[in-house]
């Protein structure tokens, strides 16, 4: 098992170095570069958008640019921001654990409610409580995510019942720790639920297909016949065998972590790397827009790296050698 | 029992002070009174502390608080009035300034402010070649920089090469402080240093506030700089508030609930939201102020260039597209085809201004309302048209020149601005029932800036610049050797005689210290630009503010925003 983690390690290496070739040369495919804006304010002069491109070393060969921008990261420098002009990790610091902790609540979330939910839906199949559940599922999935944010702010909005937007109160600092892990919660709220609830559909669903397939298989006729209670029959045999292959979609779902969020963080006002990476894009600084899709591309291969290794935990079928 | 009795007392007490809180409240209604917070939004992050190697605006918003140049222009006479220094003189050739700075003043760390700290700005600093800003390019005249030097620990002369009319409104560059900065010169790192990431308490300037606090992505604070030097005219020190509180919300709706909901004090309005929001006015107690139109220009302008692409040898512009648009008559049919009156309904809810000159109307003094004006007027486009020879000779609905070409061009704008894209879908169907064929494409911004400053493979653009009350500040634009000369730029010589005289009227502007002989001639390039039309100008935006009914001293205009005279405001 270890010498597989270690394989799986090494193989990452390669895949990270094409991936940031792959972007360092999207992102200089496209015409022109993050001084081109400066060119239409009538008081900057071009030499003065000479200098900058000198400074940020953007006359160099390409290839110049991507190789001293590789050997930094050894350093583990991710080079400077144009835009601010102080070094990418800086920039991005604190924001990045923002919007982990967005994600991660908002994942609790889906898992927590959709999991249940579709169980549910399976045990009733075609009953009641399954054709709403269903119903409601075709709703939420139909519905964008940066609606549903809306709507919930215009209802807190008339109401007061939670924060509008943002990630701490303006006394936060005031708070014991207690009070500073609710406030966030409430902050967290709106946010959170706009970007589960379509996930919860669409999880609810799955989750339902997989039980009504596990529940149609002999052992788990054997297990009614030979007289175990119900309740055992499906938390202990059916379940444990619904829900392997949702454990490689969790892993994709850590990929999502830093980036799936970016719409909702702007409606929210919730500081974290969304609105950052859009307008670096947008701009072109270069480096900010490294720097991050790195850290999204690293996610993504710890995750799958991780569902992998829980896959072995569970399911006794399944071996790496 | 004692126990009793001091409770008694104490509540006493506090009936007393509630009382005498009433009467006061009563009594000084229209007195400035101290304390409490004026709580804004921002659509994005400061980028910087830095005011000299900063390049974009939105730092200003957070370091126009902070510091302080020698000179400041009032926002509402648009004229300049003493700020660090409290006088000046100029010398008899008018190219020798001397500065007397405001004694006793302190920066927010308690260090005295001195002639130091102005030459290390500019020597250390502006002129430093290790750093890149684009302060530097205001402080040029030429290649020539000016020379700053010490007379006294107050007083600072500043030598120029030759006379600079916006000498003394160039002079509110904020002045950073040598103390906390001059190591960071010394060892290479200023261009790096001052970031977001900086410890709110190393931020010194001579402000009216001083930064305490900033979390990325959701607000920054600026609290009352209690060493100030300004007092109001009563004798009060400045400021009145407490704290000013940025909330960084980028979308404008979320930021619209929140000024409904009372966390915000000020907005400022998209036309299309006015009629919305003007009708709650009384119920959520706030007041909506339109201090008139938006600076900067908005415009439609053909490709003149004639010159050949060097590694080519070909022609940069189609000659027989060019042959259309360096003709006037053209030019002229197009200006009469502009909308504007639909442009502001459609776009702005009725609520926008036609734009007939290079200055906006809210520049003041050097705006001049009697320039060429081409009422929107089809029938009248098409006669000149084809008293010029551009007509339908073939019936097939398309106008043909005199040689027998269709009229047919291409027409961009940047795609990231929906307002531009709307007017130029606008002019685009009025062009087309004067018959000419119109290509309209919109283009990532970069695409367009390298076609305007590098390939110049285009025929017509709308666009906007940013604009502001010196007109020579626009010299870039209007000057034929100027880069962003956008129709021909960086011509050797110039390609007209109206550009020549354009040339000259620059030239000789911006040496000329008679405020009026100035107007003269910037009044003349502005008839002579309506006249030829290099660019055909379009609309532009009301500058309208929601704020609370809460706050005194309250004088919004467009120049300076609801709250330029920040140290004044306070809360009712």
């Amino acid at each position: 098992m270890l010498r597989y983690i270690l394989k799986r390690l090494i193989t990452t290496l390669p895949l990270l170095l094409g991936m940031s070739l792959i972007l360092f040369a999207l992102m200089k495919m496209t015409p022109g570069n993050y001084f081109d804006s400066l060119k239409l304010n009538p008081q900057i002069s071009p030499e003065t958008i000479d200098r900058y491109i000198k400074l940020y070393q953007l006359d160099k060969p390409l290839l110049v640019q991507y190789f001293s921008w590789l050997t930094n990261i050894l350093h583990l420098e991710f080079g400077y921001s144009f835009f601010y002009n102080i070094p990418v990790a800086n920039v991005i610091g604190g924001r990045i654990w923002n919007t982990f902790i967005l994600s991660f609540v908002s994942l609790i979330l889906t898992w927590g409610v959709a999991i249940p939910l579709g169980i549910c839906a399976a045990i009733y199949r075609n009953k009641f409580a399954d054709r709403l559940i269903q119903f409601l599922s075709y709703v939420a999935l139909s519905s964008p995510s940066f609606f549903i944010a809306m709507l919930l702010l215009y209802f807190v909005s008339q109401s007061g019942f939670l924060p509008l937007g943002g990630m701490h109160s303006a006394n936060y600092e005031e708070f014991n720790w207690i009070g500073r892990f609710f406030d966030v919660l409430r902050h967290v709220a709106i946010p959170a639920i706009a970007l589960s609830i379509a996930s919860i559909g669409a999880l609810q669903r799955i989750m339902r297909g997989n039980m009504l397939e596990v529940l149609g298989q002999q052992y788990i006729l054997t297990a009614r016949a030979k007289g175990l209670p119900e309740q055992r029959v499906i938390y202990v045999h059916a379940l444990r065998n619904a829900i392997n292959p949702l454990i490689t979609l969790l892993g994709y779902e850590f990929s999502g972590l830093l980036s799936g969020a970016a719409l909702l963080e702007i409606i929210c006002s919730w500081p974290g790397l969304g609105a950052l990476m859009l307008t670096a894009v947008q701009s072109k600084d270069i480096y900010l827009v490294m720097a991050t899709s790195l850290m999204g591309s690293v996610l993504l291969i710890m995750g799958n790296l991780l569902a992998d290794i829980l896959l072995v935990r569970l399911d006794p079928r399944i071996r790496y050698e | 029992m004692a126990y009793f009795f001091s409770n008694y007392h104490c509540f006493l007490r506090s009936v007393f002070i509630v009382f005498f809180f009433l009467v006061s409240a009563v009594a000084r209604a229209d007195v400035p009174r101290y304390g409490g917070s004026l709580i804004l939004s921002s659509t994005s992050d400061p980028k910087s502390f830095n005011d000299i190697t900063a390049q974009e605006t939105s730092t200003h918003t957070v370091t126009g608080n902070i510091f302080e140049g020698l000179t400041r222009l009032n926002a509402i006479t648009l004229k300049v009035e003493p700020a660090l220094a409290q006088s000046w003189e100029v010398s008899e050739d008018g190219r020798a300034w001397t500065f007397h700075l405001r004694p006793k003043v302190v920066w927010n760390d308690g260090l005295p402010f001195s002639a130091d700290d102005v030459v290390f700005t500019f020597n250390d600093l502006i002129y430093n070649e290790d750093i890149v800003s684009s302060a530097r390019d205001i402080f040029k005249i030429g290649d020539e920089i000016f020379k700053v030097e010490k007379v006294d620990d107050l007083t600072v002369r500043f030598t120029l090469p030759v006379k600079f009319a916006p000498f003394l409104q160039s002079m509110s560059q904020s002045i950073l402080p040598k103390h906390k900065l001059a190591k960071a010169v010394a060892e290479k790192k200023f261009n790096f240093t001052w970031g977001i990431d900086t410890p709110p308490a190393e931020i010194v300037g001579t402000g009216p506030f001083k930064l305490e606090s900033y979390r990325p992505g959701e607000r920054f604070v600026l609290v009352r700089n209690p060493l100030y030097w300004k007092k109001s005219a009563n004798g009060d020190a400045l400021p009145y508030l407490d704290r000013i509180i940025y909330l960084i919300v980028q979308n404008q709706d979320t930021a619209m609930l929140k000024f409904l909901d009372g966390e915000v004090d000020l907005i400022s309005l998209r036309g299309f939201e006015y009629p919305m929001i003007k009708p709650l006015e009384a119920k959520k107690n706030f007041t909506v102020y339109d201090s008139g139109p938006d600076f900067g220009s908005s415009f439609f302008v053909f490709n003149q260039n004639t010159s050949r692409n060097p590694k080519t040898q070909k022609p940069f512009v189609d000659p027989v597209k060019s042959k259309w648009f360096l003709d006037i008559n053209f030019r002229r049919a197009i200006a009469h085809a502009i909308d504007k009156t639909k442009m502001i309904e459609i776009l702005m809810n009725g609520l926008g201004y036609p734009q007939n000159s290079d200055m906006s109307e809210s520049a003041g003094f050097f705006y001049n309302p009697n320039v060429e004006i081409y009422e929107y007027d089809l029938s009248k486009a098409k006669r000149i048209l084809s008293d010029a020879g551009y007509r339908d000779r073939d019936g097939d609905g398309v106008i043909e020149d005199s040689s027998g070409h269709p009229i047919e061009f291409n027409l961009f704008t940047n795609s990231g601005n929906v307002e531009r894209v709307q007017i130029a879908s606008i002019i685009r169907h009025d062009l087309q029932s004067l018959g000419m064929k119109v290509n309209f494409l919109s283009l990532e911004f970069n695409t367009l800036v390298t076609k305007l400053n590098a390939t110049f493979d285009w025929d017509a653009i709308v666009l906007g610049l940013t604009g502001g009350i010196e007109p020579h500040f626009g010299k870039n634009v209007w000057h034929s050797t100027g880069g962003l000369h956008l129709w021909y730029p960086q011509q050797k010589t110039p390609a007209t005689a109206w550009e020549k005289r354009v040339d000259e009227i620059f030239d000789q502007g911006v040496q000329e210290l008679d405020e009026n002989k100035r107007k003269t001639l910037y009044d003349e390039f502005q008839v002579i630009i309506s006249r030829q039309l290099p660019l055909i100008y379009t609309v532009l935006n009301s500058n309208l503010y929601a704020v609370r009914n809460k706050f005194g001293n309250l004088h919004p205009t467009s120049f300076g925003g609801a709250f330029h005279n920040i140290e004044e405001i306070y809360i009712k």
